[in-house]
């Protein structure tokens, strides 16, 4: 089920009607389980099962993991919860791409391999399931959280329908504690969580929809190179597309959640004014950059194991996030470049530590600006079909081919440009602070008024809704 | 007691304004705004009609029984065939699958692929666009038959309740009132030889759950929207030149594609014979500088010739009957009265050709 769908909108009407008419938190929790699955299972019901399946293992091996006394048991236990549920996402998700390696592999020494196709679905969200799931047997190894006794709690909190499919990715340690006693219902707060849905509606169907995705579709679908102009246009509208389309899902689901009186952390920061990449990941996707954090890179060893050892870290931990997005190899290409911007960005801080210069609004303003044209280049094999695709899109970019066509019309540049430019101004003017402080500091008539235009907008653009893109990881 | 314990102590803030005001007020702005670009719509002559969705084509395609008529091809036979009439002359009411701006081979491959049917096709042939080879024509028909493929529970919902909606909403246009339509009208000078797709003509039909099509009475008359949706046509009609580079390879594939489309269709159409079912290929009535055009760049004696050479399959040109010579009021299309007469005009054909 899409949040930008009329059935959404019944769903979300029913479910949270009858939740808060309900008596009795153990019933309410009830319900909220039962949506969740009804919300999955609208999909495709048998993957229902699977989703169950993953959760009711990890429920298993966490309460295993809690029991054992042994530092040793506990460590295989967990091992037991990560094997199974890699495997798992390994088997629907990247089966077909390990078969086609393996094959490209011993066709390099000579061995004809004719791998089998596997004729699989993905389901849907099984990137965030997994690691909402996963987080839970790691948490309680890592002494986080205890087991729960409550496998309808443990099964709520992996299903909560929305963060289900597109994150952000919850812990289970960060959700559990507040199925422990009765949501409240607060008239602010819940008018609260329906205005953070609009503007996550907005930034969905208005703005990544209907303002960028045509142009930047247009751009990477065109089959010919196109001018400079036009290449530089549709990657800068992939970039708020990109942006709006998750930025608009995770601000849907925060006050979706708001709404039933749940409370999940932010997933993006105005990600456009990062200066830096380490800046770049504090602020985008912010779930996923503290999962793999916490549970890569600083197992792995973190920045405390040399400077050599530390930059090979951050390129592994960034290959498997590009790997995590999608079973291409134009991902893993833009996680390394992201790994690679790192090691850099962490070598020019060492020296330049001292640097007063760095600290001067020119600097950030430059820096920022440098963050964002080498993003947008990693946002090429990022949305890039092939490598073919990508290379001739790079080309174009750098004016490196005199052939090119004008594809976009005026009007479409100036969409690109006025959404691109006032994103930057508003990231920037807010990067430190934040949005409940940006809205708290303005008129309510203003609020009122932006809410209004917000809506009409909505119900202006219509359609049948596009999937978020986030949905295929 | 808690069942599980955390460091987690996170709590959004909620800025301090009277969301409860703020709430009242928007629901009351956002109502009275909508209401009023409801009467806008209405005063400018639209009216509440479906939206033609690959939901509702699915829902048409889930319809087809073994022994089905089905109606495919492009707007033409969409807008130019009255079911009740078809079905009072064949004696089964027909199924309307056929797609405005869309090449209909994606569909005709699939329902005869589909091997459960032996029913009768009647197929509209336009060559420019039966044999384009990609590009949007045939998107237009293959994101119709992903759905159908692909339709989960939340789609057939949302389609249900998106019905309840457009037969009751003016303004509810997918092809001319959405924002996206809106902005295109924003005039901002293009750049010297852009490359650019032409306009899609506006609004000018109602259509029903059976996906039965009229042309709204505002395009039957002379007057600015018949002129508008005139001169939508030349363009979209013409064939884009090709890029200054265009990679020798896609050339070849594109010129490949085109050829092996008259043995595809060839062999489709034997594999239908074979079980019992029949098919029609049918040329409908255009006029004015539209048909200046299409017989210029597609005449009767290329596309259309080889296909009905190589398939042998029965086929109806309609100016071979001065029966069927109809005035399409905006070049392209009959009027609602005249898709009647038409098409009680063309059964005896289409009971001739398919042997009843």
């Amino acid at each position: 089920m899409l949040f930008n769908s009329l059935t959404f909108v019944v769903f979300f009407v029913v479910v949270v009607g009858s939740y808060w008419l309900l008596r009795g938190w153990e019933t309410r929790k009830n319900l909220l389980l039962a949506a969740s699955y009804v919300f999955y299972g609208a999909w495709n019901p048998p993957f229902a099962l699977l989703l169950f399946a993953t959760t009711a293992l990890d429920f298993w091996l966490g309460g295993r993991i809690g029991a054992a006394a042994d530092p040793v048991a506990r460590k295989r236990w967990m091992w037991a919860s990560v094997a199974s549920n890699l495997s798992m996402l390994g088997f629907f998700k990247y089966g077909n791409f390990l078969l086609e390696n393996t094959q490209w592999l011993l066709a390099r020494v000579g061995i004809a391999y004719q791998p089998p196709h596997l004729d699989l679905f993905l389901p849907i969200g099984i990137s965030f399931y997994t690691f909402h799931s996963l987080s839970y047997t790691l948490d309680v190894y890592r002494g986080v959280c205890a087991p729960t006794r409550s496998l309808r709690d443990f099964t709520l909190a992996v299903s909560f329908f929305p963060q289900l499919v597109a994150g952000p990715i919850v812990r289970a340690a960060d959700f559990l504690p507040q199925l422990g006693s009765a949501r409240t219902l607060a008239p602010n707060q819940f008018a609260w969580g329906l205005f953070l849905m609009t503007l996550g509606m907005f930034q969905k169907i208005v703005l990544a929809d209907t303002l960028l995705a045509p142009i930047s579709d247009n751009v990477f679908g065109h089959p010919s190179p196109v001018l400079t102009l036009d290449a530089w246009a549709g990657v800068a509208a992939f970039s708020g597309q990109i942006f709006f389309d998750f930025s608009g899902y995770s601000t849907c689901a925060i006050g979706a959640a708001l709404c039933l009186g749940f409370h999940l952390k932010d997933n993006f920061l105005f990600p456009f004014a990062a200066v830096g990449f380490s800046d770049f990941w504090r602020r985008w996707h912010i779930s996923l950059s503290t999962f793999l954090r916490d549970f890569l890179y600083i197992p792995l060893g973190g920045n405390r194991v040399g400077a050599v050892r530390a930059a090979l870290n951050l390129v592994i931990v960034m290959f498997l996030g590009g790997l995590w997005h999608g079973a291409a190899w134009t991902f893993v290409v833009w996680g390394l470049i992201h790994g690679l911007c790192l090691v850099v960005e962490h070598f020019f801080r060492t020296v330049t530590k001292d640097a007063a210069w760095k600290e001067t609004l020119p600097a950030n303003l430059v820096l920022c600006a440098i963050t964002y044209v080498v993003v947008c280049i990693a946002w090429v094999f990022f949305r890039a079909a092939n490598f073919e695709g990508a290379a001739m899109l790079l080309g174009a970019m750098a004016g490196k081919i005199p052939v090119g066509q004008a594809i976009l019309s005026g009007r479409e540049i100036l969409q690109v440009a006025l959404v691109i430019v006032g994103l930057w101004i508003f990231h920037w003017r807010l990067r430190d602070t934040s949005l409940e402080a940006a809205i708290a500091s303005k008129p309510s008539w203003l609020i009122g008024a932006l809410w209004t235009v917000m809506l009409g907008a909505i119900i202006l653009t219509q359609g049948s809704g596009n999937a978020f893109i986030y949905f295929q990881f | 007691m808690p069942s599980s314990i955390s460091n987690f102590d996170f709590s959004r803030p909620i800025p301090a304004l009277p969301w409860r005001g703020l709430l009242i007020a928007t629901a009351l702005l956002t109502t009275a705004a909508t209401a009023a670009w409801e009467i806008s719509a209405r005063a400018r002559g639209y009216a509440p009609t479906l939206n033609d969705t690959p939901d509702l084509w699915a829902d048409r395609r889930e319809a087809v029984q073994p022994d089905s008529v089905v109606i495919l091809g492009d707007s033409r036979p969409l807008f130019d065939l009255d079911l009740d009439e078809l079905e009072k002359g064949l004696g089964s009411r027909p199924i309307q699958l056929a797609i405005a701006g869309s090449c209909a081979f994606p569909n005709l491959e699939e329902i005869i692929n589909d091997g459960r049917f032996r029913g009768t096709i009647i197929c509209s042939i336009v060559p420019g666009m039966f044999f384009a080879p990609g590009g949007p024509l045939e998107k237009s028909a293959t994101d119709a038959l992903k759905r159908y493929r692909e339709r989960t529970i939340a789609h057939r919902v949302g389609h249900q309740l998106g019905m309840l909606l457009e037969e009751r909403i003016a303004f509810m246009k997918q092809e001319d009132l959405v924002l996206a339509k809106l902005l295109q009208k924003i005039a901002v000078p293009n750049r010297a030889n852009s490359y650019l797709p032409p306009d899609l003509p506006p609004y000018f039909q109602t259509m029903d759950r059976e996906r039965r099509t009229r042309m709204s009475d505002a395009a039957a008359r002379p007057g600015p929207l018949q002129d508008r949706i005139k001169h939508g046509w030349i363009p979209l009609f013409t064939p884009p030149p090709f890029p200054e580079y265009t990679p020798k390879e896609v050339l070849e594939g594109m010129g490949r594609a085109v050829e092996e489309r008259f043995g595809k269709v060839a062999a489709l159409v034997k594999k239908l014979e074979a079980r019992g079912g029949k098919i029609v290929f049918v040329r409908y009535p255009h006029s004015g500088d539209l048909k200046v055009l299409e017989d210029k760049a597609t005449p009767r004696s290329a596309e259309w010739a080889r296909l009905m050479r190589e398939t042998g399959a029965p086929n109806i040109y309609y100016s071979d009957h001065p029966e069927l010579i109809f005035d399409c009021p905006e070049w392209s299309h009959l009027s609602g009265p005249d898709s009647v007469e038409f098409t009680k005009r063309l059964v005896p054909h289409l009971k001739k050709a398919l042997g009843k």
